[in-house]
């Protein structure tokens, strides 16, 4: 299959819920990127991540391998920074080949608002 | 003048000036001016240590001139190198002759000497620290002289293994080694009550054991290295992530690209559990929102160097660990009380808060250590302000009137 989707997204809405639910690492609240890769060669990914009131930080790297899927949760990104819960930021993922992405949250501390998935928006170049 | 800035950045100062002499000779000339003019000088490795052992505003002096393997002995499991290598160089070159150092801590970027007058170590329950390999070499003292140490000079000996560089500035390392061999090493995801479930039996029947604990997701991973054929089997309870041999020097340590500020004790082991719970425990509740790295969960067996944190007991370490470039003091300080509340020794090397007073009642050798480093220094030429509060030594009238105008 070709590969589908884009080369940049952006996700103006992350918020990594503080609390959690037991038992983790199940039910750990998280902010979680879904990435798709329907290339026939390895998406390398460069994650930059903004706030609301210090620079962005970032890349972070990560590869998707061909034809397959990567569920990533960006609360356990370290390198090169940890991120902060409970704090307001986006994150812009570029590839160097064209990918799908999805947002999903997960937020177990009430079970009103466990889930929220969403599509990544997807940059025209 | 130029700064100087460790691995991690969190330690910069700037020296009078920075020497690197290409000689033994050219180091007790150096040491011995510095006498005379009653100056300090520190010695430097390649700047792991993250604590303030080598800061000075007076001479600094790196060894990474002196470079090479002097002697080795293959058959007596034995080697001499000189003090500016690597453990990573001399690994390389020991495997050359058929030789390996017993054990190596997570990376293996610092120098050997560094390594050992730290009390570095790694896992294993009948591995101590790095330190004990230190079987002899030569030192320059205080007063410039050369000297030799050795098993028959068993004070001076137990002061050089953990020295932190105020004893002499070693020169030369006579190492007791293994012949080369090979580990396979193995890494397992499991979860907290799996491996405390089976924390002994993985301690016990594992030549290197330890775990991580990840903050972020209440993972863990099981680290396992043995002797291929001499593995105790799969881990039922655990996710096999990650299977590879190779030669011991190569596949203990890792590649460590990320930079990192760290805080680390060493316990009881039969505290070690319980300690690890704790901290977990306030790091879940208090620390979360701006700590994502892991904590790292090993053993070392006793030996008997006057300041290292494994003297006279089974230890287990306990570690924690923040990025470069976010706050950890807020962090460290919340978690260090655990730490000593369950008879904890800090890791010399990294971040801390004790002085003497401290210190003290928790190193049954202390005072023997001291003698011998009077012995050795009795100008202090190797201390500074930060050492002289760590190791409770006040500054003499001898050195007061040494010490040039302003210092």
């Amino acid at each position: 299959m070709r590969g589908i989707g884009r080369k940049v997204w952006a996700i103006p809405g992350g918020h990594i819920p503080m609390g959690s639910a037991e038992p983790e690492p199940e039910f750990t609240s998280r902010d979680e990127l879904c990435l798709l890769n329907t290339n026939e060669q390895l998406a390398h990914l460069e994650i930059t991540i903004y706030y609301s009131s210090t620079d962005p930080v970032g890349p972070y790297k990560l590869t998707v391998q061909p034809r397959r899927v990567r569920h990533v949760r960006l609360n356990d990104l370290i390198d090169p920074q940890a991120m902060p819960l409970d704090t307001p930021y986006a994150s812009v993922i570029e590839s160097d080949v064209p990918i799908v992405v999805q947002f999903y949250r997960l937020d177990s501390r009430r079970a009103e608002n466990a889930i929220l998935g969403t599509m990544a928006y997807p940059v025209d170049e | 003048m130029r700064e100087w800035v460790n691995w991690s950045g969190s330690l910069r100062f700037t020296p009078e000036r920075i020497e690197t002499p290409d000689s033994e000779q050219a180091l007790v000339a150096l040491v011995q001016r510095a006498a005379e003019q009653g100056r300090a000088v520190r010695v430097v490795g390649k700047g792991h240590s993250s604590s303030p052992l080598v800061q000075t505003d007076d001479i600094l002096v790196s060894l990474e001139k002196l470079q090479g393997m002097e002697s080795h002995d293959t058959a007596a499991h034995e080697a001499t190198i000189r003090a500016g290598m690597t453990l990573q160089d001399a690994g390389e070159a020991l495997l050359k002759v058929g030789l390996a150092v017993p054990n190596l801590g997570d990376v293996n970027v610092q120098q050997v000497v560094g390594a050992i007058s730290t009390g570095t170590h790694g896992t294993g329950r009948e591995l101590p620290c790095l330190s004990t390999m230190l079987v002899g070499g030569r030192m320059v003292t205080g007063t410039g002289e050369v000297v030799e140490f050795s098993e028959q000079t068993p004070d001076l000996l137990r002061a050089a293994r953990v020295s932190l560089g105020v004893v002499g500035i070693v020169t030369s390392l006579r190492l007791r080694l293994l012949p080369a061999y090979q580990l396979h090493r193995q890494e397992w995801c499991t979860d907290v009550r799996h491996c405390l479930d089976h924390l002994d039996e993985l301690i016990n029947r594992n030549r290197n054991f330890d775990f991580y604990w990840y903050p972020r997701s209440d993972e863990v991973k099981l680290r396992t290295l043995n002797p291929s054929g001499e593995e105790p089997g799969d881990l039922s309870y655990a996710t096999l992530v990650e299977d590879h041999t190779d030669w011991a020097s190569r596949i203990i340590s890792k590649v460590r690209e990320i930079k990192f500020d760290e805080m680390e004790y060493g316990v009881p082991e039969e505290a070690g559990a319980e300690c690890f719970l704790q901290v977990r425990r306030r790091m879940k509740d208090k620390y979360r929102q701006y700590v994502g790295w892991r904590l790292l969960y090993r053993t070392v067996a006793p030996d008997d160097a006057y300041l290292s944190m494994a003297y006279g007991r089974e230890t287990a370490t306990v570690s924690v660990h923040q990025n470069v470039g976010l706050p950890y003091g807020d962090f460290f300080r919340g978690i260090e009380p655990i730490l000593r509340d369950h008879e904890g020794r800090p890791h010399w090397g990294k971040k801390h808060t004790l002085r003497a007073e401290d210190l003290r009642p928790l190193y049954p050798r202390w005072e023997q250590f001291l003698q011998v480093r009077q012995r050795t220094d009795p100008q202090g030429v190797f201390l500074t302000p930060y050492l002289r509060e760590l190791l409770g030594v006040p500054i003499s009238e001898q050195a007061r009137a040494a010490a040039p105008a302003g210092r």
